[in-house]
């Protein structure tokens, strides 16, 4: 290392003063990369460490948790489980459910329906108000707990402007319910489930108030402390021999690896975009220490002439990249803590749109989300730095003075390179064809990571290319400054081409994202015109949960039917469920009424009457696309369900696309539904209206004649419509923060190659005008260049991100959410970005043109 | 048919110099003058740092005197506007520096051709003169070669075919064998007083060398920034 000490002055220190803007813009590359990756962790992070806390809160000091995989756990299951007592288990039976609250924002709540005599033993309670001196917090617990009555976290009690007393309105079953606020408790403990949005009742208000009666949600055990994890197990046996079909018992985090993988898609998803990003950023790195090399080579041959070693110039290069890493990741973590609220807002907002509404994620900077952007930001520099650290070392002293050299061993790397380029992109034509490991579409990411490498290497080939068979062309149409740029392109090749690559990388990300979010939206339009043709549609008021909450009972059917002026009721009726830990939906219709109306189009075109009458007639059920592609089924397999009398195994009548929730639908007719699963009501209703009613008299009669009873959302179709395409684009607004964000970079790219050559080149631009060119011609010369430099990158950039966005439709999206989508290019917004895109390249290029015309072409002439 | 240059009592003065006292000024030139008629063939002699160099530079138009008057064909250099200074260096005067000062970027028929296109003429034309302007320097057969290919009197004949392609009226030399050995410079002489003179050119050739100096007709000797009697 003391050999490279007295290197660092003349190769590092001294050339980074002389260069400060070039460094500045390379170090603000990187900081935007890694401020994107650790904005999208820790928003990522944050949303699971909420749930999981919640689970965790939940779990308390439970060893063992029997889990429903069904609609419930039947009461009964209590008395199967009765043994335990004689082994010293406490066992916790407890009722889980989501309502929204009436007042305040409409906030949604997790409510907890416990038994106060036993939930103790796994949960902790601590009222605000002092306990007397004669009290236990049981006894309190035990002399609160009232009918109707509920304890509320203290810091939603004081949101809601709540005392011992007051009455809380909850949205349950349809109806507003007045509950009584039976104690506040601190935020400790049980408390803390869902961040505090969560109310404790007893177990038979929570029955009773969302239709639950006859089931229970979990029931924890509390085992004794002594037992080894041998003894543990064979608990845990004996007593998943004791439970009914339907019912699971495992240890309590299991939970949350479901929660995990509930999310786990739409966060990978997310975070392979913000790596893209990333290295946009990070081929600043490259681009800028290959420059560097360029312009000390004189230097580097003087120091090896003078005895320093080649290992202590590459040393001092690598050196170069980990510093450019260090400030670049320092920087980026902290804009990106800054940026993660923000990040948090739009990742936050979706996962609890569509996964657990009662959520409230909160931002947490979690260490390790930021260790990981760091040292991502980190490495990646240094990788960058590898290349240009060995042509450093292995600079020849005696050819440092002849320039062109270089360039010459870099146009003899052209052909090689492109087909290095177009051998990786083969490859990634072939990664596309393996299905997902794990659940995650790796191959497919890999595809796409192959395509952009492979562009990235055809880069030089497409510059030599277009410059020898466009120079003619280009000389006749805008002179000689044409000319002029072309040399410079191709001179320059290893600079030009690196700029090339990183604007297409950049592009390629927005032109794949633009391509899959477009034909995205195109399905989902095509898709809700062909599904939600009812007039109106019903659910139970859910505040300002975008998903229905709890479920309508039975009454409120019948009632709608009778409505003058509504001539069909099709009420869907679900439950979630799981198996192997894997999360999905069981619901039901009236596949008479959906025949008649083909409102289910079938994935492979079949059609939709003859699938659904046959499913009516013998039994059968359809699934949802998510679905048949989670668990590897199609048409003619058969499907289990945890029916409440044992498995029911039923065959596939066919897939339909389903395009509302990635979870995966088995769906079956109400009357087989109701006959399985002893469950009646609707979580939603569609309504037909006769053609003379107007669907907003419709909406009209409706509340009308439910107003006094019950708490209904009707929604027209066009609004509900509009409400669906509202939270699609809600769902990908971070996905087009990530496009802007990778643009932004790579133009930087161009800007800081474009200064870069500028500075370099200034003894040839004081030749030309020398030559008796004018300064505008020079300062043109420089702008063609920009320009050829944003053609070919745009031109790399579309190819790329077309073959990205296919393989981002056809292989990540179906292999991720199992959503098949049709391939729709949004062509007026991509030529409008590509526009702008290529305006700020031209844009970027007016500093490095004003430099170049105000080159004094004496003064550096004179420089020898 | 050459230029005529007449230079009247030409200095340039570079900023302050404290340690030389208050007020004083570092000047290249202190007060030059002579006069060239069209075809002349003059050696500037002197040692480096003389204000050889500087003198070009004002006669290429590049720079503007601290006060005296620089005329080329009756026209006082100082006076042009810019587009009349790119203009001159385009059609009147043509330079050959010491280290070539081709664009590494180009090769030799581009490099010869570029002052060509940069005054309008079209591709095709530019190409075929600046493709006989390197036959009549002896380099047909580089018009591919890019500088980096080339050796030291390749280059500078290069630099040459450039200088004449655009048909000037004044050449100016500065230091053209410098950085080449005697038998390559020899050669680049021989171009220069042969090729280039017996075309009727005014040429001001720089020069710290004796053997250089004594191509040319008249020699003026230059001294910190003087001519010398």
């Amino acid at each position: 290392m003391s050999r490279v000490a007295p290197l660092l002055g003349p190769l590092l220190f001294r050339p980074l003063r002389r260069d400060r803007l070039r460094f500045a813009l390379t170090v603000a590359g990187i900081a935007v990369g890694v401020a994107t990756m650790a904005a999208i962790l820790l928003a990522n992070a944050s949303v699971l460490a909420s749930f999981s806390a919640t689970v965790d809160v939940v779990a308390g000091k439970a060893g063992l948790t029997v889990l429903p995989d069904g609609p419930g756990i039947p009461e009964e299951t209590l008395e199967r489980l009765a043994w335990l007592r004689a082994r010293g288990v406490t066992v916790v039976p407890a009722v889980v459910a989501t309502a929204a609250l009436k007042g305040g924002n409409g906030d949604v709540v997790e409510v907890l329906g416990i038994d106060p005599v036993t939930d103790p033993a796994v949960r902790d309670y601590r009222f605000t108000s002092r306990l007397d001196a004669e009290e236990t917090t049981l006894g309190r617990l035990f002399a609160v707990f009232q009918r109707n009555s509920v304890l509320v976290p203290a810091p939603l009690a004081e949101r809601l402007g709540l005392t011992e007393g007051s009455e809380l309105g909850v949205f349950a079953g349809g109806a507003v319910r007045r509950l009584r606020v039976a104690g506040i408790l601190r935020l400790e403990g049980a408390a803390r489930a869902a961040a505090g949005s969560v109310v404790f009742a007893d177990i038979a208000t929570a029955q009773e108030l969302f239709a639950r009666e006859g089931f229970l949600d979990r029931i924890d055990l509390v085992v004794p402390g002594d037992l080894d994890e041998a003894q543990r197990s064979a608990l845990e046996e004996s007593v998943r021999n004791s439970l009914p079909a339907g019912v699971t018992v495992g240890r309590p985090d299991r939970r949350t690896a479901t929660v995990d993988r509930m999310v786990r898609s739409f966060r990978v998803n997310l975070t392979a975009l913000g790596l893209i990003a990333l290295l946009v950023g990070t081929y600043f790195v490259y681009s800028t220490l290959s420059i560097s090399v360029l312009r000390r080579r004189s230097d580097i041959g003087t120091v090896r002439a003078l005895g320093a070693s080649s290992r202590s110039v590459f040393l001092v290069f690598l050196a170069e990249g980990a510093a450019l890493g260090v400030l670049g990741s320092l920087l980026g973590l902290v804009l990106g803590a800054g940026m993660a609220k923000a990040a948090l807002a739009a990742v936050g907002g979706t996962a609890t749109d569509f996964y657990l509404p009662q959520a409230a994620p909160s931002l947490a900077l979690e260490p390790r989300a930021l260790a990981i952007a760091f040292l991502a930001g980190l490495l990646t520099s240094i990788l960058s730095a590898l290349a240009p650290a060995l042509e450093a070392a292995h600079v020849d002293p005696a050819s440092t003075f002849r320039h062109g050299s270089v360039e010459a061993s870099r146009r003899r790397a052209v052909k090689p390179l492109a087909i290095a380029g177009a051998f990786l992109l083969l490859l990634g034509a072939l990664a596309t064809r393996p299905g997902p490991v794990g659940g995650l579409p790796l191959f497919g990411f890999a595809a796409v990571f192959l395509v952009v490498a492979g562009v990235s290497l055809l880069a030089p080939f497409a510059v030599t290319t277009v410059a020898r068979h466009g120079d003619r062309l280009a000389v006749r149409l805008l002179g000689v400054e044409a000319r002029i740029a072309r040399a410079n392109l191709t001179g320059s090749l290893s600079r030009t081409a690196v700029a090339v690559a990183a604007l297409s990388m950049g592009i390629s990300m927005m032109v794949a994202v633009a391509v899959m979010v477009g034909s995205f939206r195109a399905t989902v339009v095509d898709w809700v015109s062909q599904t939600l043709k009812a007039d109106l549609f019903v659910a139970p008021e859910g505040g300002r949960s975008q998903r229905a909450l709890g479920r309508l009972p039975e009454e409120v059917v019948t009632l709608l039917e009778r409505v003058p002026g509504v001539a069909s009721v099709d009420p869907f009726l679900s439950f979630e469920a799981t198996r192997d830990g894997v999360p999905f939906t069981v619901g039901s219709g009236r596949f008479a009424l959906v025949a008649a109306h083909g409102d289910l189009p079938m994935a492979d075109g079949s059609d939709t009457r003859a699938v659904l009458a046959r499913a009516l007639s013998q039994g059968e059920a359809v699934v949802s696309e998510p679905y048949a592609v989670k668990f590897g089924v199609r048409t003619g397999d058969l499907v289990t369900l945890p029916a409440v009398d044992g498995p029911a195994t039923l065959r596939i009548a066919g897939v339909y696309r389903d395009y509302s929730n990635d979870r995966g639908t088995i769906t079956i007719d109400r009357a087989l539904f109701r006959r399985l699963f002893r469950m009646d009501g609707a979580v939603s209703l569609a309504l037909r209206l006769d053609p003379a009613i107007s669907p907003e008299e419709g909406r009209r009669r409706i509340l009308s004649a439910t107003r006094d009873r019950f708490a209904l959302r009707v929604q027209t179709n066009a609004s509900l419509r509009d409400a669906a395409l509202a939270l699609f684009d809600r769902t990908f607004a971070v996905t087009y923060a990530l496009e802007a964000v990778a643009i932004a970079v790579a133009v930087l790219g161009v800007f800081s190659t474009l200064l870069a050559l500028v500075l370099e080149r200034r003894r040839e631009i004081g030749l030309l005008r020398v030559l008796g060119a004018s300064a505008a011609r020079v300062s043109r010369a420089v702008r063609y260049e920009a320009a050829a430099l944003s053609a070919l990158g745009i031109a790399l950039g579309v190819f790329a991100g077309a073959a990205m966005g296919w393989i981002l439709i056809h292989v990540v999206n179906k292999q991720s959410f199992g959503w098949t989508i049709r391939t729709d290019v949004p062509w007026a917004f991509l030529a409008g970005a590509l526009a702008l895109v290529a305006l700020a390249t031209l844009a970027a290029a007016g500093r490095p043109a004003r430099l170049a015309a105000a080159t004094d072409a004496a003064a550096v002439l004179k420089e020898e | 048919m050459g230029a005529r240059v007449v230079v009247e009592s030409v200095r340039k003065a570079w900023g302050l110099v404290p340690e030389a006292g208050e007020g004083a000024v570092s000047e290249a030139l202190a007060g030059v003058s002579f006069s060239l008629e069209p075809g002349d063939f003059v050696a500037l002699l002197g040692p480096s740092g003389c204000g050889k160099s500087t003198l070009l530079n004002l006669l290429g138009a590049l720079d503007r005197p601290t006060s005296g008057r620089v005329l080329v064909d009756g026209h006082d250099l100082a006076l042009l506007s810019d587009a009349g200074r790119d203009l001159y260096r385009r059609r009147t005067a043509a330079t050959v520096f010491q280290f070539f000062n081709l664009l590494p970027t180009m090769t030799s028929l581009e490099n010869v051709a570029l002052p060509l296109l940069l005054d309008g003429v079209p591709p095709a034309e530019a190409d075929e003169r600046a493709a006989a302007a390197l036959g009549e320097v002896g380099l047909p057969e580089k018009s591919g070669a890019f500088p980096w290919q080339l050796s030291g009197g390749q280059m500078q004949r290069v630099a040459v075919a450039r200088a004449l392609v655009a048909k000037p009226s004044l050449l100016l030399a500065d230091e053209p064998t410098g950085n080449l050995d005697s038998r390559s410079g020899a050669r680049v002489l021989d171009l220069v007083s042969d090729l280039v003179a017996g075309r009727g050119v005014t040429i001001v050739l720089a020069t710290h060398s004796t053997e250089a100096a004594a191509r040319a007709a008249r020699v003026l000797r230059l001294r910190d920034g003087l001519l010398e009697a």
